[in-house]
């Protein structure tokens, strides 16, 4: 557990090194902010959009965060050749991996709370109120981010850091549509597409299970079993991406 | 115990699309402990491959490697190694204490463990004046000298080092010399692969010679080299000129330094002979020293030997 924490802390205070957190959190601002010109065009309901816009943005850009980050996360000690002294010493192949893991979870926490912190200032500022659902609806990104980033880790120790973007991109775009694969027309049916597309049904996980912004910035209560069954649904996959980053990494040639 | 051994050591690089290349080809290393051992071979003989193979970063494609009896893939293993790798790269924003505290965490060692650790390779390896400045800024030398220490977190018993001296000025090359030399007074086994073959030469107790993936000779350095005496210069005083003349004309080259007279010949017997000769023509013997065949001559002759098959 200690050398994985050495390699969290090192994975960490590298990441908040990265040049493209910086830009990207500017644009999160930015995107925060501006919500409100949204706000006067919907007269009455500003805070609404406020609150729903912030959350989008904490959502989009936190996976970009993720993504980015994640992708190259061990590509890069591969290419640096950092690598080859950190997992000749009397280690786990999976300590390093779930290090980095950790380190780049600590890493979308920490900019998660920055990006929360900033929307509840600029709502209180607003005059708007803040409860519970707003915060649990960043609960769920967050987890939401950490099923991602797992997966741009598997990708990160199997391929190139754009391929690996452009992969997890791809799949956290059909993640939040994994409907149209299930409910395809008639006329699939019998076909091998709709086979293909049911595989990718039951793979790909249903990313708009996490997402409660139109119930936060409504303040309609979601039933806590619910969150507790997303919960465990985001951690099962997390859980399974990690155990495949760490056996792809395991014999891999470095 | 041996300290390393391969058997029947293989890689074959894949690459999708790309043709098959074999690295190594059946390579069984035996190197004892607390030996010094050379690694030779010219760029893209298989050195690096091999290391890495016993270090764990590859996977052989036959064969096995042990390092003191424990497979090589083991943790156990890798707890018996220090490895420098060639030019070793390490996290730019950290500072040598931090780098050293790092890797011991790796090692597992707790915080007063952590701090003698620092203490001791700091002193050893004079990083204290650059320890707190990043690394972002070192030279190679500094590099080398914090990759050494980075090696020597937890004492392992083991050194395999690649590549040490490349890239490194003379100064630093001697530096690092005394440091192996150092190592090898504390009872360490040192691997170490090179092509700066005079630095092999003045510190290895044993070499092996990688020739394309295949080690082609292994052995004592005096076994491999010292029998084969090419030349043999001989020093002789009280000739002279005339008498030297007819005996410049039999020895490769001759020079005279002072009242000296030095031959260079061809082979033991042609030495004979000349010191004969001199004693015949009124000189006499003052030094008579075989030159033996280099470390360069004989990696050059391995080399051409395997173009030649």
């Amino acid at each position: 557990m200690n050398r994985m924490l050495a390699v969290a802390r090192n994975t960490f205070r590298e990441s908040v090194r990265d040049k493209v957190l910086y830009v990207l959190l500017f644009f999160a601002g930015v995107t925060i902010f501006g919500s409100k010109a949204l706000g006067w065009i919907s007269i009455g309901q500003d805070i609404k959009i406020v609150k729903d816009i912030a959350l989008a943005a904490i959502s989009l850009f936190g996976v970009l965060i993720a993504i980015f980050v994640g992708t190259s996360l061990v590509y890069k000690e591969i290419d640096k050749r950092t690598l080859y002294t950190i997992i000749t010493q009397p280690m786990h192949r999976y300590e390093f991996i779930l290090g980095k893991y950790l380190g780049l979870m600590g890493l979308l926490l920490a900019v998660t709370a920055i990006m929360t912190g900033v929307s509840a200032v600029y709502v209180l500022l607003l005059g708007g109120g803040l409860d519970a659902m707003f915060f649990l609806a960043i609960l769920l990104i967050y987890w939401k981010l950490l099923l991602v980033t797992a997966f741009a880790v598997l990708l990160s120790a199997l391929t190139s850091p754009i391929l690996g973007a452009i992969i997890v991109f791809s799949v956290y775009a059909f993640g939040h549509a994994t409907g149209v694969f299930r409910d395809l027309p008639p006329q699939f049916d019998g076909t091998v597409a709709k086979q293909v597309l049911e595989i990718a049904y039951y793979l790909i996980p249903n990313l708009s299970n996490f997402d409660i912004r139109a119930e936060a910035a409504n303040g309609v209560p979601v039933a806590p079993a619910y969150v507790a069954w997303v919960l465990v649904y985001g951690l099962a996959y997390t859980a399974a991406l990690l155990i495949l980053a760490a056996l792809a990494f395991e014999d891999k040639d470095v | 115990m041996s300290a390393i051994v391969t058997r029947e050591l293989g890689k074959v690089y894949r690459a999708v699309g790309r043709t098959q290349m074999r690295a190594l080809e059946a390579v069984d290393l035996n190197v004892r402990e607390g030996e010094v051992y050379g690694f030779l071979g010219r760029n893209g003989a298989g050195k690096t491959t091999t290391i890495k193979i016993l270090c764990s970063l590859l996977r052989p494609t036959s064969g096995e490697a042990f390092v003191l009896g424990e497979n090589a893939r083991t943790r156990k293993a890798r707890g018996l190694i220090g490895y420098l790798p060639e030019q070793p790269y390490f996290y730019e924003y950290l500072t040598p204490r931090e780098t050293i505290d790092f890797y011991a965490r790796l090692q597992g060692l707790d915080a007063a463990a952590r701090a003698r650790e620092w203490e001791k390779l700091a002193g050893m390896l004079d990083l204290r004046g650059i320890a707190d400045q990043r690394v972002k800024g070192f030279s190679k030398g500094m590099r080398q000298r914090l990759g050494f220490a980075v090696a020597l977190v937890g004492d392992p018993p083991i050194l395999i080092l690649d590549e040490p001296m490349s890239g490194l000025d003379p100064l630093g090359r001697r530096s690092i010399r005394e440091l192996i030399l150092w190592m090898r007074d504390a009872k360490k086994t040192l691997f170490f692969s090179s092509h700066v073959l005079g630095d092999v030469e003045q510190i290895c107790d044993r070499v092996g010679i990688l020739v394309r993936g295949r080690l082609t000779h292994e052995g004592r350095l005096d076994e491999l080299l010292g029998e084969q005496v090419k030349q043999v210069e001989i020093i002789v005083a009280g000739l002279s000129p005339e008498a030297a003349r007819p005996l410049a004309a039999r020895a490769v080259s001759h020079r005279t330094l002072d009242e000296l007279d030095a031959f260079l010949v061809d082979g033991q017997d042609a030495a004979n002979d000349l010191v004969r000769a001199v004693h015949g023509a009124g000189g006499r013997l003052v030094e008579f020293s075989p030159v033996r065949k280099s470390l360069e001559d004989y990696f050059i002759e391995a080399q051409e030997k395997d173009k030649a098959s």
